[in-house]
């Protein structure tokens, strides 16, 4: 019986629900009005530096090198007191893991443009995973500093992303540049090259950095294999290879096929003089010589940093990286580590030249365009030893290294004014 | 008497409206509610296309008793299609979400016919309805026409309602939420009508189903082709927010959650599946936010837990603990679907 006191009418019910919606509406619009808007003016406390990289799934490998690189520097940047412009504020860092899929560098970074209210992203050093947050970056003016290589990044009209490390093509021209300097050492010329590349965006631009640089030399490959990047058994592409006979194989791999190329090549015997690779991922690198061991020998990779570099301040942080991880930082660290001197003496300029709004997405763009580095921590770990952006928001300056396996470690041996040693070749 | 026991049924079933009502009017203003942060309202979009697949699968799955495991597959068929005519032809996303419904259909018409024909059931058709996702993502992977190995991106758009793009992620909300409301009022519509009953009778059991004149193929099939084109519909919407698509959308994960979401919320319940979906989603998406970047993967560890709890504790899924629940409060004269 009770329940006779409480029945409602459907007016009554009506005239609840819309109770309740005019509640809600007027209570969320006087809730944003009333909001402390974000403090303009006011002193800056920290700035919010967002990072996104594949943590977990198949590039883990790389995005966990990043993401030390990060901590190290961020740290060094604050306890050798913030950002001197801006009061001393402090980078605060966001790491957030892409699960190495698209979706989930996208929803990493819509939670760090919308819940963690980043200034700047870094990211998310797959292209394809980059691409995907523009979309949420743009509209927010968030400035994205990629650590992505391939070349239309920076070329499909989004205003607000810079890229320092030297573009995939570049990386494919780098190699073949010092496959033909190699052969020529020896007397000799590439006569039968084949490339071989992973289907990913990645893989498909830097291939075609191979293969454009090879056409302006007059030399035509005998053969362009292209595998899937979840392959698990090589052995059909190092047949069809061995059918092109090639004299040297240019090829363009992420991490867990590198090492499954580079045993393959040796476990079914594959006679080639060299081996190139390029694209910065796999092969030379310290994670690649462990999984592959001595499969590895002899072959190189391209990389947009060099862990040899001979500059003061390099010298130390790759000793302190080693100490603090146990391994040589190659491509995923050097990146990180230049991108983020340079984000600092961009938010430096952009403090001095916009004392109001230095945060600002227009502002800290334009401090980055007006940077030319050639000394500090940014320009004395990058390879070419200057930063400065050119229109497209590319480093003009890029420059690219190739480090070979040489009794079990990697070695720079290109560009050679700088090597540490002479390449080893041919192959045995 | 009669008058009071009469004024109590009409208070009751005025209070089963109101049930509905209050939960629509909640989901109209939760965006503002959650500030309109585009984050949260993504997260929350996902949700309700997942739950929409769940109630979806009801029809093949709770009523019509067939694992099925092909969710993934005309999910990710609506993505591949509608983001396909939004890419190289300019077609808007609206005549997508048709067009890859209409093909999942197909699709799940030209798999379901010879399955149901030759009497493929239980676990076997389970397993053939996974590999479809397989197979699909092979498919579209070697057709690069279509698809292929490199991300296709959708053209940005600020605000474009009648192509379907749009920046403000409300607009998606809005869009699933309808998506949502339709979906329950057709899988209500069949389980209260003649198909209803028949696929319940088929579950129950298909031979004497069958030798009572039921034409199990039939029912069967439009159970599968309904769901289907929901699913697909809920990949068109997802692919055009995200703004780009790529096979790695064929997805098997999306099949194993529907189906696991559906059984612990109670088989062939109407209320239980999406009421858990939208639960254990949200609990998921936090437990991702809070934990999942401290120690990478927790978050599903977690979620496999309470899974396993509610296994365990509730064999029968939520559902049955929601009917005592309403019954109590008298929201609910008799369990709207009975097991």
């Amino acid at each position: 019986m009770k329940n006779v006191s409480k029945a409602l009418t459907r007016t009554q019910a009506l005239v609840i629900v819309a109770a309740l919606v005019i509640v809600a509406v007027v209570g969320v619009g006087v809730f944003t009005v009333f909001l402390p808007s974000t403090p303009s003016t006011a002193k800056i406390s920290e700035v919010r530096v967002g990072l996104v990289e594949p943590l977990s799934g198949a590039y883990a490998v790389f995005g966990n090198e990043a993401k030390m690189a990060a901590e190290l520097i961020v740290e060094e940047i604050n306890s050798k007191g913030g950002i001197a412009s801006l009061g001393g504020a402090k980078i605060r860092l966001f790491v957030e893991d892409s699960k190495s899929t698209a979706d989930g560098a996208r929803l990493a970074a819509e939670k760090l443009v919308n819940v963690d209210g980043v200034n700047v992203l870094i990211g998310a050093f797959i292209s394809a995973h980059t691409l995907t947050m523009l979309d949420v970056t743009e509209p927010k003016k968030v400035v994205v500093m990629a650590d992505a290589l391939v070349d239309y990044l920076t070329a499909r009209g989004f205003k607000y992303i810079v890229r320092l490390p030297p573009k995939a093509s570049v990386h494919g021209a780098t190699s073949v540049d010092f496959a033909v300097a190699v052969f020529q050492q020896a007397g000799a010329k590439i006569q039968r090259p084949v490339i071989v590349h992973f289907d990913g965006l990645f893989g498909e631009v830097t291939a075609d950095g191979i293969y454009t640089r090879l056409r302006d030399l007059g030399i035509r490959p005998v053969d362009r294999i292209k595998y899937p990047t979840d392959i698990t058994d090589m052995s059909p592409i190092i047949e069809r290879i061995r059918q092109a006979n090639p004299d040297i194989v240019f090829v363009v791999p992420y991490y867990a096929d590198s090492v499954l190329f580079a045993k393959a090549v040796k476990s079914l015997g594959l006679k080639v003089q060299f081996i190139a690779g390029a694209g910065g991922t796999g092969l030379s690198d310290p994670d690649s010589i462990k999984a592959a061991g001595d499969a590895t020998e002899l072959m190189t990779n391209t990389y947009s940093y060099d862990p040899f570099l001979p500059t003061e301040y390099n010298k130390q942080l790759v000793q302190r990286f080693q100490s603090k991880y146990g391994k040589l930082p190659t491509e995923a660290a050097g990146i990180i580590f230049y991108t983020l001197w340079t984000l600092k003496e961009a938010l430096e300029l952009s403090g001095k030249m916009f004392p109001d709004k230095p945060l600002d997405g227009d502002n800290l763009m334009k401090a980055l365009f007006e940077l030319d580095l050639r000394s500090g921590p940014a320009a004395e770990t990058y390879p070419s030893g200057r930063i400065k952006l050119g229109p497209s928001g590319d480093n003009i300056y890029a420059q690219a290294v190739v480090l070979q396996v040489q009794g079990g470690k990697p070695v720079l041996v290109y560009p050679f004014e700088k090597a540490q040693t002479k390449p080893l070749f041919p192959r045995p | 008497m009669a008058e009071a026991e009469r004024f109590v049924r009409k208070a009751v079933n005025m209070n089963r409206n109101l049930f509905p009502l209050l939960l629509a009017a909640l989901a109209m203003v939760l965006p503002f509610i959650l500030g309109l942060n585009e984050y949260y309202l993504f997260l929350t979009t996902l949700i309700l296309l997942y739950t929409s697949i769940v109630v979806a699968w009801q029809l093949i799955g709770g009523y019509g008793g067939q694992l099925d495991l092909g969710a993934g597959a005309y999910h990710g068929l609506g993505a591949i299609i509608t983001g396909y005519l939004m890419v190289y032809h300019g077609i808007s996303g609206w005549l997508g979400l048709i067009v890859s419904g209409l093909a999942a259909a197909g699709v799940a018409f030209i798999i379901g016919y010879p399955s149901f024909r030759f009497g493929i059931r239980e676990v076997w058709y389970a397993l053939s309805s996974l590999a479809l996702v397989l197979i699909l993502q092979k498919i579209f992977l070697l057709w690069t026409d279509v698809a292929g190995p490199l991300e296709r991106y959708i053209p940005y758009a600020a605000f474009d309602p009648f192509f379907m793009r749009s920046g403000y992620k409300a607009f998606y909300y809005y869009v699933s939420l309808a998506l949502l409301a339709a979906t329950f009022v057709i899988v209500y519509r069949v389980r209260k009508g003649k198909t209803g009953l028949y696929l319940l009778s088929i579950r129950e059991n298909e031979e004497a189903a069958e030798m009572l004149g039921v034409d199990i193929r039939k029912y069967k099939l439009r159970a599968l082709m309904i769901y289907s084109f929901i699913a697909a519909m809920t990949g068109g919407i997802y692919t055009s927010m995200v703004g780009f698509y790529h096979p790695t959308l064929f997805d098997s994960w999306i099949s194993i959650q529907t189906v696991t979401l559906a059984i612990a919320g109670g088989l062939g319940h109407f209320w239980g599946p999406p009421i858990l979906s939208v639960i254990l989603l949200s609990v998921q998406e936090y437990l991702r936010i809070s934990v999942g970047a401290v120690v990478i993967g927790l978050h599903q560890v977690i979620f496999g837990i309470i899974l396993v709890l509610i296994i365990l504790f509730k064999p029968d899924g939520i559902g049955p603990l929601i009917d005592s629940f309403s019954k109590k409060i008298g929201l609910m004269k008799a369990p709207l679907v009975s097991r």
